[in-house]
């Protein structure tokens, strides 16, 4: 090695780095993705800012959706907000007793209480319908609606909440115990906020699906009471697509992304970021 | 604050005897150590203390109090853990006046207790930061005030220094132990870490296979080891089998320190002056234990000790401080420390030496622990 190049062995700069380049491809597989996921939400937007006919453009078919879909989104929101309710009260104690306790039966009772997940909306919309018909007489009631959506959402709630209580050490609730705390206490103020951002999911999931869900209302839901995609929905069916029809769409839609963004900006996980185990 | 008395307290999971009739006596405000290795029970004997596990037999009292089945809640313990543990949403401040809090202190008295408290720990103005901005020992000190905020009867520790590295270690060690008697609180303090428990403890309990091998003070366990496993746990030690093979006069118990009886042991073709807390009597199959710092290698004259046996240097290990030299003595290796420049003058070469050392303490042979592999004496 008494004769060695200086220069030998120093990888020379190509042209085009390899790295650049596939930075370059993934930027572009990244952005194509994108707008094609985003092009019918594009489409569906453009067309709710045409003129229908007898109507005078963007404004008005806006003003058109707040006069008369007003309810239907009212309701919308209404079941989704008892859905949510219910669904936390029965997921939080569930939750906690599936992670926090053991006995017999636990493992085959969680895969059961997740069945809904797994169940097609018809099948769930059919069997509802027989067991309010037969038994329960709940169709001519709102509630009926409401326990048909917790029944087919709340495993959405329980299972990001179980997660959420399987990552949390228990030396949290031991060191409340001995520091005082009953168990209710230290269930509110130690348990609930530590969970927040599990909880905070499943209750964004849960809004999301009930707030757009057609095929279970279509099944259960009273005479005279119509959310808002059961309304779009038949609007489609009955007068065709209309600038209005699509205006409703995007309202509803914004009220889902409004959700996401209010989710992000509320439940940001940073503060519990490595904390757990320190 | 309290006294604590453990009477037959048994933990089973199952078939497995986690704590096996586990009896014991805290003085008011004494400092005890359960000393052991890990799967000893030590844990599992603080965790029922402290309510949070449930005995399977036997009663913890707290004074004149049952508190065997009480809650955690209701024992008014100050429970400090391997982690920090610190509640990861609320401030320091928080977390410190967290105890004060679910017991519906106002918040003024509370906001002055967490101040005072922060102070004794030494971290004044820290109350508003989170606990993810704090260094490890910092976290450990905010646990120490968090539990101390309570005035509790009874402070347990569950190895609380064993995530640390060893420089915050040994000054939190004496930190805890300052605080523990500025408040005069009882303590009791797990740990496997046994320099850890000689430094902080008034007395030590030293733990095995859930059962207790011997309660004693630093010097007892060190010097008059009752079983073959405190022995060879505390420290390291020289293993030799022998029998007894001729009494002599002993040293009569007094008031102050327990008698002691002296006799010969017959160790292969060696005669040992050994001695021993207990009675023996001729013919009982003993163990002697020679602690390798007790070797103490002798220059050709000298003969100051009652025992002094000739070996062959089989190995010389430089350690630093210490030499570590494996002697061949009567087809017997040993292990001999070697401290000051005597270390230097033998790491070169290899050969004879005259080792001498006092009577050594002899456990019956019943008492000893199985020999220990070759790995095992090396560790």
């Amino acid at each position: 090695m008494t004769t060695a190049d200086p220069t030998a062995g120093v990888a020379r700069r190509p042209v085009v780095s390899g790295r650049r380049l596939t930075d370059a491809v993934s930027h572009a597989y990244i952005w194509t993705i994108l707008v094609l996921f985003i092009l019918p939400f594009v489409a569906l937007l453009g067309f709710s800012l045409t003129s229908r006919p007898g109507g005078s453009g963007p404004v008005a078919n806006y003003r058109y959706v707040v006069d008369t879909f007003g309810d239907n989104l009212l309701w919308s929101l209404k079941i989704s907000g008892l859905t949510l309710l219910i669904n936390v009260l029965v997921s939080l104690p569930a939750g906690y007793a599936i992670v926090r306790h053991t006995f017999p039966g636990k493992r085959t009772l969680f895969s059961a209480l997740t069945l809904p997940l797994y169940v097609p909306g018809a099948v769930i919309g059919i069997s509802l319908v027989l067991t309010y018909n037969f038994t329960y007489h709940l169709t001519t009631s709102m509630w009926g609606l409401v326990l048909a959506m917790a029944l087919g959402t709340f495993p959405l709630m329980l299972t990001p909440i179980v997660v959420a209580l399987k990552d949390l050490p228990v030396i949290f609730e031991e060191a409340a115990a001995c520091l005082g705390a009953t168990r209710w206490q230290t269930y509110r103020r130690i348990v609930l906020p530590l969970i927040g951002p599990g909880l905070s999911a499943g209750l964004l999931l849960c809004f999301i699906i009930v707030f757009n869900e057609y095929l279970v209302t279509l099944f259960v839901h009273p005479p005279g009471l119509t959310t808002a995609p059961l309304r779009v929905f038949n609007q489609i069916r009955t007068a065709g697509l209309d600038p209005a029809t699509a205006a409703l769409a995007v309202t509803m839609q914004l009220i889902s992304l409004a959700a996401v963004l209010l989710f992000f900006r509320l439940f940001g996980t940073r503060h519990l970021k490595g904390t757990y185990l320190l | 604050m309290s006294t604590v008395r453990l009477a037959s307290l048994t933990k089973h999971y199952g078939a497995t005897v986690a704590v096996h009739e586990f009896d014991l006596d805290v003085a008011d405000g004494e400092f005890v150590t359960l000393l052991g290795p890990s799967g000893c029970g030590k844990t599992t004997t603080l965790r029922m203390i402290a309510g949070l596990v449930d005995p399977t037999g036997g009663r913890v009292w707290f004074d004149d109090q049952d508190v065997t089945f009480l809650p955690p809640r209701a024992r008014n313990i100050g429970f400090v853990f391997q982690t920090p543990a610190l509640f990861p949403h609320l401030s320091v401040a928080s977390n410190v006046g967290f105890g004060l809090s679910v017991k519906g202190s106002k918040k003024p008295a509370i906001a002055e207790r967490v101040e005072t408290m922060l102070a004794m720990v030494g971290l004044t103005g820290y109350g508003a930061r989170m606990p993810a901005q704090l260094s490890g020992g910092q976290q450990q000190r905010v646990a120490l005030a968090r539990v101390l905020a309570t005035d509790p009867r009874v402070l347990l520790f569950d190895e609380p220094l064993s995530a640390l590295d060893r420089n915050l270690r040994d000054s939190l060690k004496y930190a805890i132990r300052d605080l523990q008697r500025r408040t005069a609180k009882t303590a009791i303090y797990v740990t496997h870490d046994q320099s850890e428990a000689f430094a902080i403890s008034d007395r030590i309990v030293v733990m095995n296979a859930g059962r207790v091998e011997q309660i004693g003070s630093q010097t007892d366990i060190y010097l008059r080891p009752r079983t073959g496993f405190v022995a060879e746990f505390i420290g390291a030690n020289n293993a030799l089998p022998g029998t007894v093979s001729g009494l002599e006069a002993g040293i009569p118990a007094t008031d102050d320190a327990p008698g002691e009886h002296r006799f010969v042991v017959t160790i292969g073709e060696l005669a040992v002056h050994c001695r021993s807390s207990q009675p023996v009597a001729v013919g009982d199959a003993v163990v002697a234990y020679l602690r390798p710092e007790d070797l103490v290698v002798l220059d050709d004259d000298a003969a100051d000790y009652p025992n002094v046996v000739v070996g062959e240097i089989e190995r010389v290990i430089f350690e630093g401080p210490t030499a570590q030299l494996r002697v061949r003595v009567a087809g017997r290796e040993l292990r001999v420390d070697v401290g000051g420049s005597r270390r230097l003058s033998l790491s070169e070469g290899r050969g004879r030496v005259r080792l001498g050392f006092d009577a050594p303490t002899v456990i019956p042979a019943d008492m000893a622990a199985p020999p220990p592999s070759p790995d095992e004496v090396a560790a």
